[in-house]
């Protein structure tokens, strides 16, 4: 019996390290070959560089496509997200878990029922819009586009996450004399962290990765964030992959830094309410 | 007094959401169903044309052809579920470091689509290193063109989705096996059930709301999100042969030498909406989450 137990345990073990395998093995490849010249990717994809470390493909996407600016770019577009969404998100929130009002219930819904709304639908009236009052190829028209794209279900997971907060931890500060908004800042921000920093990390992710909103609204070269550039420079690349493997990988190692150091926070707040 | 100070309070909280919403959410769908009865180009005109545009549209051949690309690439929705259910059933035994699987499964949701995207079309290329090992293996003759008939094309992406999803669906299926408690199991362990019979007979059947949300969720999934796949392998093309629904309507409004067609733009756009709220609501009605929600 015992032996059993420990074979399916190893059997298990195994699976799980092949499925691993699966989903690192891509990575693995980028890396390796990003680190190769074009002419010793076409002799042989699989192996470790043969010569000597190729820095240039990374080089390359510093000077000559300067990967930082974009880098930049992305990183205001999605810190502006960010705090956006915590602002208006956080007070929205409170006030549905925790204040009765008359409509509650179907205000919420109504919020709440926009979520599913994909942002096809809503692209060519704000393009016409964001272009009469000056915005496009400005990061406002993206981040108002994310903030009104994100912002239901952020709601959805701070609500969920402040209901359980003690009433009687509020009324305690209201006597101490905290108002409104010494109440957010005293008890919602502190009891609430774990969905706030949720969404501080999920959203700026989301907000990193997405190519289609950006794609459409910043098209001049200074304004562009990685992933536009990104889309843009592989197809003008075909012929030279290495150039594009470090071009990908090192698009991807933002966000992946950030999971690689929150991934506990994300994977719990997932299981918990389940985001898509 | 106090009572007045709390609503102020709910008002100003409240305002900026309604804001929001309501200029960059529910105006542009009214103005997406209001021009989808018209000719618009963006501009000037603006003509009423009725229904003309979903009626081109659904004569025209595209709508067939993007029901068809729809239907097959839905296949990847029980793929990715399935899958993904097993990988939660393995990591549910907890065995040593099934912590550190966990995170390493949910990975590629980390990476952008769009990389992702490239990726795949780099590894399905015809140069690529998948052709080179169906070549190695002796399988030389399946190492073809796979981007070069809409058919391949879209079962690559296909599996390329059921690969950067699977971590999804495990999570979260995960999520709702946690919530099983531990007394069934023991009450099953005493019964004499193998692990099978325990996985198949008690897990899978107490997670049929977590499942029911999971299909839907990544069926609304697959029609709404796949712009960054689609952008990466095909371009929606050759012509429209591997666009969806969400493809089309970029091509028909900003895509390079499709025209500026904002009209049938937006009546796509209507139509995409009206699926999307129809599986929602749906999903509302079987799980009646509603109810969890208020």
């Amino acid at each position: 019996m015992a032996r059993r137990v420990k074979l399916k345990g190893i059997l298990i073990s195994a699976l799980l390290a092949v499925l691993t395998l699966t989903f690192l093995y891509p990575m693995y490849f980028m890396l390796i070959n990003s680190l190769k010249t074009r002419s010793e990717y076409f002799v042989n994809q699989f192996s470790l560089p043969p010569g000597q470390l190729q820095l240039t493909n990374f080089t390359t996407m510093i000077s000559q496509f300067r990967i930082l600016a974009l880098f930049k770019n992305s990183f205001i577009v999605s810190s502006l997200t960010v705090v956006g969404l915590l602002i208006v998100g956080t007070f929205a929130s409170f006030v549905f878990a925790k204040y009765r009002f008359r409509g509650r219930t179907a205000i919420y819904l109504a919020v709440i029922a926009t979520m599913f709304i994909p942002s096809q639908v809503t692209i060519i009236p704000l393009y016409v819009l964001f272009s009469r009052i000056g915005l496009v190829n400005t990061y406002w028209s993206v981040v108002l586009s994310y903030l009104a794209l994100f912002l239901p279900e952020c709601i959805l997971l701070m609500t969920a996450n402040f209901r359980p907060i003690i009433d009687e931890l509020l009324e305690a500060a209201e006597i101490d004399g905290c108002n409104y908004f010494q109440k957010v800042w005293n008890v919602v921000l502190p009891m609430g962290r774990a969905a706030i920093f949720l969404s501080i990390i999920f959203y700026f992710i989301m907000a990193w990765n997405d190519l289609f909103t950006p794609m459409i609204f910043l098209q001049s070269m200074e304004k562009r964030t990685v992933m536009v550039a990104l889309a843009a420079l592989m197809g003008r690349y075909t012929g030279a992959p290495t150039l594009q493997f470090a071009g990908l990988l090192l698009s991807a190692v933002p966000a992946l830094v950030v999971y690689i150091i929150f991934q506990r926070h994300i994977i719990r707040g997932l299981s918990v309410g389940a985001i898509k | 007094m106090k009572k007045r100070k709390n609503f102020l309070a709910i008002f100003l909280s409240l305002l900026p959401v309604f804001v929001i919403l309501a200029v960059f959410r529910v105006y542009p769908i009214v103005t997406s169903l209001l021009k989808s009865f018209t000719n618009w180009d963006g501009l000037y005109r603006s003509d009423w044309v009725g229904l003309q545009n979903y009626v081109n549209f659904v004569k025209s051949g595209q709508f067939w052809m993007v029901l068809r690309n729809t239907l097959i690439l839905l296949v990847n929705v029980p793929l990715q579920v399935f899958i993904g259910l097993v990988v939660a059933l393995l990591l549910y035994e907890k065995v040593k470091g099934w912590q550190f699987y966990r995170a390493m499964v949910y990975t590629p949701q980390i990476i952008s689509a769009v990389i992702i995207g490239f990726l795949f079309k780099i590894f399905f290329g015809f140069n690529g290193p998948f052709n080179l090992v169906l070549k190695a293996v002796g399988l030389g003759s399946m190492a073809i063109e796979w981007f070069g008939n809409s058919y391949t094309a879209l079962g690559v992406i296909v599996f390329s989705v059921v690969w950067f999803s699977i971590g999804w669906q495990a999570i979260v299926i995960l999520g709702g096996m946690s919530a099983i408690p531990s007394s069934v199991f023991e009450a099953a362990i005493i019964d004499g059930a193998n692990y099978w019979q325990r996985a198949f007979k008690i897990v899978v059947p107490m997670l049929v709301r977590v499942i029911e949300f999971a299909v839907i969720a990544s069926g609304v999934w697959t029609l709404t999100q796949l712009f960054p796949f689609l952008f990466a392998m095909t371009r929606g093309g050759p012509g429209y042969e591997t666009s969806t629904l969400d493809y089309m309507i970029y091509l028909k409004s900003f895509g390079l030498g499709f025209g500026r067609d904002y009209g049938t733009a937006t009546a796509i756009a209507v139509l995409l909406l009206v699926l999307v709220l129809a599986l929602t609501l749906i999903e509302m009605q079987v799980a009646n989450r509603a109810d969890d929600w208020s």
